[in-house]
C-alpha cells in the first residue's frame, strides 16, 4: 500500500518535472538560437514478491514471479539540437550555421564557451562580440571604417574601405562541434561548455571535412521549440500527474477502509 | 478467524497489490520504451488443504486469493518523433542489447547517445551491441545515418548493424529498472529478431493507456469496497455469535 502511494507520488513528482521542462521550452520559443530540452524518465527498481523461476513444488517452477514497481523517475532532460528555422534580418553580423557546429566565444574568465545564437555585435576596438560583448574566437577585428561587411559560407570575413575596391581579409570564424553535444553544460545566455560527457571540443572551418556545416549572412537561427508540440506534451503531463493523483487518493481511500474495519 | 472473514482479508490484500501495480504503471506514462504490467489472480491452496489427514475438518483450510504472478504487456507503444539522431525506436518485436555491468540487458528505450570516445551507448553509459557483439564506434564527425534494419553508417562509411533479439517466451524476461529487461530464467535463449524496422529520431513512448488505467482503477476500489463489506460482516457475525450466543437465560 505505502509502495502505491510512493509510486504515485514519484508519478507526479517527474511529471511536474516535465511541466518545468516544457515551460523552459515555451519561455525560450522567441530566443534566438535556443535549443529544447526533453525529459526523459526511467523506471526504478522493482521488489520481487515471488522470483521468477524459483521451484513452486518439486516439479514446478514459477513462469514469471510477481515483480511490483516501484515507480519513475526523472532520468535526464537532454538537449535535442535540431535545425531551428531562419528568420531574414538582414543584418550582416548576424549568422546562421548550417550544419552542427557551434561558435566558440571567449569569457571574460578566459573560458571557451560555445552557441548556436550568431547575432553579433562590434564593440569600440572593431571586435566581433556577442550580446553580452563576449568576442568570438578567433577574434575578427574590423576597422572602424569598414563597409559591405561580407561573411562567406565558409567563415572568412571580408570588407572594403571607402575609396578602395579590392575587398580586404579579416579572418576567418571557425566552429566547433562535440562528439556526444547533448552532454553540453548549459550556463544560459544561449552558451554551452564543454564537460566530461560531451567529450573534447572538434575545431574546424565551415564548409570542412568534419560536417560542421556552413554559415549563412543575414538570417539568425529561431529557437527550435514547437509550441504545438510542447502543448501537447503539457496536456499529456497534465493527464498524466492528474491520473498519478487519483491514484493517491484511491490508496487512501482504501486505506481508511482498512481501517474502519476495527469498530 | 471464520473463512469469511479470511477469503475477504486475502482478497483485500490481492487487490492492494493489484493498486500497486497500477501506479507504478501510472507513474511511468511518460517513461520511454515501458511495458505495463499486469497481474492475474489465482487460489492460494494452503499446503493443509492437500494433506489428506486434515480432510473434512473445519474450518476448511484457506483458499485464498492472491495476485499469483504478474505479466508484462509487450504491446507496441506508439513512436514519437524528438528530432535527436541517437534516439531510436523499434516498430515491432524485438530488443535492443546493452552492455549491462552483469551480462547483457534488453531494452525498447532507444534513447542513445555517442560517448565522447565516439561509442553509441545508452544514458548510463552501457554500450549498444552490434550484430557479431562489437560496438557501434563514431568518429565524432559527421551525421549518423540509421537504416531500418540497423544499419549505421556515417558518411556512407558502414560501423555496424544494431544487435534487435527477440525471445520465444518473452514473459520470461524480468524488469530491473531504468528501462531495463533481464533474462531471468538461464535455459531462455534469445534470437535474432525479424520483422521490425529501426526508426531513428523517433522513441517509443509507454503503452500505458490512461483511459484504460482509470477504469482500473475503479474497478480495484469497488472490488475492494465490497471485499471490506464482507470483512466487516465476517467481523459483525463473530461478534453476534460470542455476545448473543453465550448470553445465558437467567
Amino acid at each position: 500500500m505505502i509502495r502505491a502511494l510512493y509510486s504515485a507520488a514519484s508519478g507526479m513528482t517527474a511529471q511536474q518535472m516535465n511541466v518545468d521542462n516544457i515551460a523552459h521550452n515555451l519561455a525560450n520559443a522567441k530566443t534566438v538560437g535556443f535549443k529544447a530540452r526533453r525529459a526523459q524518465f526511467q523506471d526504478l527498481l522493482y521488489q520481487n514478491l515471488v522470483q521468477p523461476g524459483a521451484s513452486a513444488s518439486a516439479q514446478t517452477v514459477v513462469p514469471s514471479g510477481l515483480q511490483l514497481g516501484l515507480g519513475t523517475r526523472p532520468a535526464s532532460n537532454e538537449i535535442v539540437f535540431s535545425q531551428g528555422n531562419f528568420q531574414l534580418t538582414g543584418n550582416p553580423l548576424d549568422l546562421v550555421i548550417q550544419g552542427r557546429g557551434f561558435f566558440q566565444v571567449r569569457l571574460p574568465s578566459g573560458e571557451l564557451a560555445y552557441t548556436r545564437a550568431g547575432t553579433f555585435h562590434l564593440d569600440r576596438d572593431g571586435n566581433l562580440v556577442t550580446a553580452d560583448g563576449d568576442p568570438l574566437e578567433p577574434q575578427i577585428t574590423l576597422p572602424p571604417d569598414a563597409q559591405s561587411i561580407t561573411i562567406a559560407s565558409d567563415g572568412t570575413v571580408s570588407y572594403t574601405q571607402p575609396g578602395q575596391t579590392a575587398a580586404q581579409l579579416a579572418g576567418q570564424i571557425q566552429l566547433a562541434n562535440f562528439p556526444n553535444p547533448a552532454g553540453l553544460n548549459s550556463i544560459g545566455r544561449n552558451l554551452y561548455t564543454p564537460t566530461d560527457a560531451s567529450g573534447d571540443p572538434i575545431v574546424g572551418n565551415p564548409g570542412g571535412q568534419e560536417g560542421l556545416g556552413t554559415l549563412l549572412q543575414g538570417y539568425v537561427e529561431e529557437s527550435n521549440v514547437s509550441v504545438v508540440e510542447e502543448f501537447i506534451n503539457l496536456i499529456i503531463a497534465q493527464r498524466a500527474y492528474e491520473a498519478n493523483s487519483r491514484v493517491v487518493r484511491a490508496a487512501d481511500e482504501m486505506y481508511q477502509q482498512v481501517n474502519n474495519l476495527t469498530r | 478467524m471464520d473463512p469469511l472473514t479470511i477469503a475477504a482479508a486475502g482478497g483485500m490484500r490481492a487487490r492492494m497489490e493489484a493498486l500497486e501495480m497500477l501506479a507504478n504503471n501510472l507513474a511511468n506514462a511518460a517513461t520511454a520504451g515501458f511495458k505495463l504490467d499486469r497481474e492475474s489472480y489465482s487460489l492460494y491452496v494452503a499446503p493443509e488443504a492437500l494433506d489428506p489427514a486434515l480432510a473434512g475438518w473445519s474450518p476448511a483450510p484457506s483458499l485464498l486469493p492472491v495476485i499469483e504472478r504478474h505479466w508484462t504487456d509487450f504491446r507496441q507503444g506508439a513512436l514519437k518523433p524528438t528530432g535527436n539522431p541517437t534516439d531510436l525506436a523499434i516498430s515491432g518485436p524485438g530488443f535492443f542489447v546493452v552492455e549491462g555491468p552483469r551480462g547483457p540487458l534488453y531494452t525498447r528505450n532507444g534513447a542513445f547517445r555517442l560517448s565522447p570516445a565516439g561509442v553509441l551507448e545508452t544514458g548510463e553509459g552501457y554500450a549498444v551491441r552490434a550484430v557479431g557483439g562489437g560496438r557501434i564506434r563514431a568518429s565524432g564527425r559527421g551525421p549518423i545515418e540509421i537504416s531500418p534494419q540497423g544499419e549505421v553508417r556515417q558518411g556512407g562509411q558502414l560501423l555496424g548493424r544494431l544487435e534487435v533479439l527477440s525471445f520465444s517466451r518473452p514473459e520470461a524476461l524480468s524488469k530491473v529498472g531504468h528501462n531495463y529487461f533481464r533474462a531471468a530464467d538461464p535455459g531462455l535463449r534469445p534470437a535474432p529478431a525479424s520483422g521490425y524496422a529501426i526508426e531513428q529520431g523517433k522513441l517509443e513512448s509507454s503503452n500505458v493507456a490512461a483511459a484504460e488505467a482509470a477504469v482500473r482503477l475503479i474497478n480495484i476500489l469497488r472490488q475492494f469496497e465490497m471485499l471490506s463489506r464482507a470483512a466487516a460482516l465476517g467481523g459483525e457475525m463473530n461478534r453476534r455469535a460470542v455476545e448473543e450466543l453465550a448470553k445465558v437465560a437467567p
